[in-house]
């Protein structure tokens, strides 16, 4: 095994969010999912595997360094001076209220994690009676929402005997960026393609936009988040309507212009719609499900800036919605968005985080947005209990200050809207969610 | 909208000949499959996702001229090259 593993430049565009986090705000870029667990779940079980996998994949608690003159990586050889991942377990009464689990989720969101010291995640398995909601909180960078789902599901797999800790097909996709057929790319194509996204970037500065946050806050990070979990047939209504108007592949853009409306609504609530609204739109870059490479971020990003009058009439929207995201793929710029955060492995943090800030006047979009679809479709227990529900919990730095994760899981719709404390009114919370349920049943039924 | 044309017309192209230009994007530039893959192949299970759906429809806009709206592509039409093959001829014919 290889001393070091290096990191993706996906991986370090989100460290030099991480960084900007860490200085200004006093915490880390931590991304969460949770899973509401029914009768059976084994606590002990789970840290004795965890504490296995940890020794055989020392990634999970591998130091991260720059070295002189080659991009950040995973020190392995050092992991096994830090600690193992921490299981804690929590016990509260079997009628404690659901902000009391809640209390753990936020806590461990804002605690620092550190890559420095390889400490880079942990779980919280939180007890009422035989109920259990377990928490994974873990630094971003370590994994993305499907490298996530995959590693819990490779984990059971552990528990439950049917693998080894060590039987983890080796991650042999290449650092850098490829072309549509997984090829490298060269020096040159590689800047050409940067800086290609970055003319796409800077084009987005010529329409000011504005996040519910404001730009920049500097108080300490204190999110939190609200999840609205839809019933099986509210969720196969609006499932069947994304896909049909949508696309059966593709409809995470209903969900993101139910999304948009959303925010649209608590901004003229506030009488102050800006000029236009800016979303990045992850891309996952490897197959669901895919076993190859769970550990690492392997995005890119599509991003989508519609104007406020857009925004009134939904089936324009959604249009829109398309036309950008077919003009994005067909002018390359998934593949450049990998080129332009490779980038990334070699610049400075800071330099790198200022220069996202740069183009749109200290923002780096309106609210971050992502749909992972199916949540552990085909996984119904976890360590010997029912998952009853599952969903993330996306990260989101200062400014913006908001993000939206939506996931589907036994049939049912998910939706978790993380906000940075006083960010939102009670008034404007209640409005965001009224309108976002309204038009994922039936666009521009809220008005 | 539901599908858009920049030349029109079926031209040349049947539904095995548009079932095999499919099989052959995915085969050279989109998927990893196997030599087995074929008009028949399920295209899900054979790995097409939301970014590669994209670009195999820009690939066909590129041959035929036809644009696919996404809301037409549904699970039916994206069972296979050859289900897919028919509703491009489809909408060929429409002009």
């Amino acid at each position: 095994m290889a001393d070091r593993l290096p990191l993706t430049g996906a991986d370090c565009f989100l460290r030099a969010f991480d960084d900007e986090i860490r200085r200004r705000c006093g915490s880390s870029h931590n991304s969460q999912l949770v899973l509401e667990l029914g009768p059976g779940f084994d606590g002990e079980r789970l840290r004795k595997t965890l504490d296995e996998v940890a020794r055989a994949q020392p990634i999970l608690r591998a130091p991260i360094r720059r070295g002189a003159f080659s991009p950040p990586a995973y020190r392995l050889d050092l992991a096994p001076r830090s600690p193992l991942p921490p299981v804690a377990l929590h016990e509260l009464e079997e009628d404690a209220p659901d902000d009391a689990v809640r209390e753990v989720c936020f806590r461990r969101l804002n605690e620092t994690l550190s890559g420095r010291d390889g400490r880079l995640l942990r779980f919280d398995a939180i007890r009422r009676g035989d109920r259990t909601d377990l928490v994974m909180t873990w630094l971003h960078m370590l994994l993305d929402g499907s490298g996530s789902e995959a590693f819990v599901r490779w984990l059971d797999e552990v528990g439950g005997g049917m693998r080894s800790p060590a039987d983890l097909p080796p991650d042999e996709a290449p650092d850098g960026p490829v072309d549509r057929s997984g090829q490298p790319l060269g020096a040159r194509e590689r800047g050409d393609r940067a800086m290609r996204w970055q003319a796409s970037m800077k084009s987005l500065g010529d329409l000011p936009t504005r996040s519910l946050a404001g730009p920049l806050r500097t108080e300490r990070q204190a999110l939190g988040y609200q999840v609205r979990g839809f019933d099986h047939g509210e969720s196969a209504a609006i499932v069947e309507t994304a896909k049909q108007r949508a696309g059966f592949l593709t409809p995470m853009l209903y969900y993101l212009a139910a999304a948009l409306r959303a925010h649209d609504a608590v901004f003229r609530m506030r009488g102050a719609r800006p000029p236009s609204y800016v979303v990045p739109l992850p891309v996952n870059l490897r197959p669901k499900g895919s076993e190859k490479a769970i550990f690492r971020t392997r995005v890119s990003l599509i991003w989508f800036q519609v104007e406020g009058e857009q925004l009134d009439d939904p089936d324009g929207l959604l249009d829109e919605l398309k036309r950008q995201r077919r003009d994005a793929i067909k002018a390359g710029l998934v593949e450049a968005g990998t080129a332009a955060m490779d980038y990334a492995r070699w610049a400075p943090q800071r330099v790198y985080a200022r220069m996202a800030r740069r183009g749109l006047a200290g923002e780096l979009c309106s609210f971050f947005f992502a749909f992972t679809g199916e949540f552990l479709a085909d996984q119904p227990t976890f360590f010997g209990a029912p998952i009853v529900r599952g969903y993330h919990a996306a990260p989101v730095p200062p400014s913006p200050g908001s993000s939206l994760a939506m996931s589907l899981h036994g049939g049912r719709l998910n939706a978790t809207h993380v906000t940075q404390a006083n960010v939102l009114t009670p008034d404007e919370q209640a409005c965001f969610w009224t309108t976002l349920c309204a038009e994922l049943v039936a666009p521009g039924g809220a008005g | 909208m539901s599908a858009s044309s920049s030349s029109g017309g079926s031209g040349d192209w049947t539904r095995e000949t548009l079932a095999e230009k499919v099989c052959e994007i995915l085969r050279e530039e989109l998927l990893e499959v196997d030599d087995g893959f074929g008009p028949s192949s399920n295209l899900v299970e054979s790995g097409l996702d939301s970014l590669a759906v994209t670009q195999l429809m820009l690939s066909l806009e590129e041959s035929t001229g036809i644009w696919l709206d996404e809301s037409l592509l549904t699970p039916e039409v994206l069972e296979t090259a050859d289900t897919l093959a028919a509703c491009l001829l489809e909408e060929l014919s429409r002009g």
